[in-house]
């Protein structure tokens, strides 16, 4: 193993403060991934350096930003499949999203854009909550139901889908219309369409796909399939969605 | 709280660094979208030269046959081309037709818009 001297350029704002670029110098292992290279960045330079983690294994989705200008989880970005060992790796938080400090920006929108969705539950499987830990097969431990708040009556599951907003900031379409359902949203549309034959849910989400901040404000750019780290697809979900809209239409037309 | 957005949107749409193809389809529909609008409106212009009668009209189209007016012709076909077939790729992948490939389908139709040119340039040159 060999270490690396890899500079980080990476970008600062704090509420106070004009936006800026600090770069910090890392020695990191080359089997290093980014994200551990701005722990070191942090650890070592500033301590005042603020991004998101947590599971380190593409599963959360929290930590997503943007490397060398392109959408990545630098939790599962290896350092040498990004650096090219001379200029600086350049760091920047998620674009089409409001920038909170530094690497962290607030998705808080993006979520409440999935809830305006209105999906319900959209895996069989978790129709049956409360459930029971004894599915997930632990070690030495008693069954037991797992209490959920009051308030939790649905939520949201997009299968494969981690919500790390890659898709929303590589979408050049979102820069024109900040109430663009985005390519996260509408591929949520889509999967939720595929759970429910029922024809007022079907009608209701074909609606919001329908409408004016829906599918067709996509430009067919192709950009959220090609960075999303997940393979959810989401121009593919547009397309589809758009198909059977067009599909829906024509029946209307010709009295189907 | 800082809105990024304001600072950057503008450029987002013609922003191809490090992106892939569909991306670059996404750019230059734009810049070919704005350039013949911009055309149609400057075409209008031209056309209201026939009010000013038969003289005026045969003196722009003695000026139009001059090489800079025909290259401007060139560049006018060129963007009717990309604007055209790219939006033809959109269309297809929008009926759910070639969303797989669309990559490819922009590359062939690009190939398809740049023979049509070539052939197109000559015969406007040869005018």
């Amino acid at each position: 193993m060999n270490m690396l001297k890899v500079p980080l350029q990476i970008f600062r704002y704090k509420p106070d403060q004009p936006p800026r670029y600090d770069t910090f110098t890392v020695e990191v292992p080359d089997t290093a991934h980014v994200i551990d290279a701005i722990d070191a960045a942090w650890a070592v330079h500033d301590q005042s350096l603020t991004f998101r983690r947590a599971c380190h294994h593409s599963s959360c989705g929290s930590c997503a930003f943007r490397i060398n200008g392109v959408e990545k989880l630098p939790c599962v970005t290896r350092v040498t499949d990004v650096w090219d060992g001379l200029t600086p790796l350049r760091l920047e938080p998620l674009r089409n999203f409001p920038i909170v400090s530094d690497l962290v920006v607030d998705v808080s929108d993006f979520f409440q854009r999935m809830s305006a969705a209105d999906m319900t539950i959209t895996c069989e499987a978790e129709a049956f909550l409360p459930f029971t830990v004894d599915s997930f097969a632990v070690a030495e431990l008693e069954p037991k139901v797992v209490e959920l708040p009051e308030n939790f009556s649905r939520f949201n599951r997009f299968e494969q889908c981690i919500e790390c907003g890659i898709c929303m900031s590589a979408c050049p379409t979102m820069a024109a219309d900040e109430r663009f359902l985005g390519p996260a949203g509408l591929a949520a549309i889509y999967q939720a369409r595929n759970k429910t034959d029922d024809p007022k849910k079907v009608a209701h989400l074909l609606g919001l796909a329908d409408g004016e901040h829906g599918v067709w404000r996509c430009h067919s750019a192709f950009e959220c399939t090609e960075a999303c780290p997940q393979a959810v697809d989401p121009a593919g979900k547009i397309m589809a969605l758009r198909r059977e809209l067009i599909a829906r239409r024509f029946s209307k037309l010709f009295g189907k | 709280m800082h809105d990024y957005r304001k600072v950057s949107r503008a450029s987002r749409w013609l922003d191809v660094r490090r992106r892939k193809l569909g991306m670059w389809a996404y750019a230059l529909n734009r810049i070919t979208g704005i350039a013949l609008v911009v055309y149609l409106y400057l075409h209008l212009v031209v056309l209201s030269l026939l009010l000013r009668g038969p003289g005026a009209w045969d003196s722009f189209v003695a000026l139009a046959r001059s090489p800079f007016y025909l290259t401007l012709d060139v560049i006018l076909l060129a963007g009717i081309l990309i604007h055209g077939l790219n939006g033809l790729r959109i269309a297809l992948t929008g009926f759910g037709i070639g969303v797989g490939a669309q990559k490819a389908l922009f590359t062939i139709l690009m190939i398809v818009s740049a023979i049509a040119l070539w052939v197109a340039a000559l015969k406007i040159f040869r005018i």
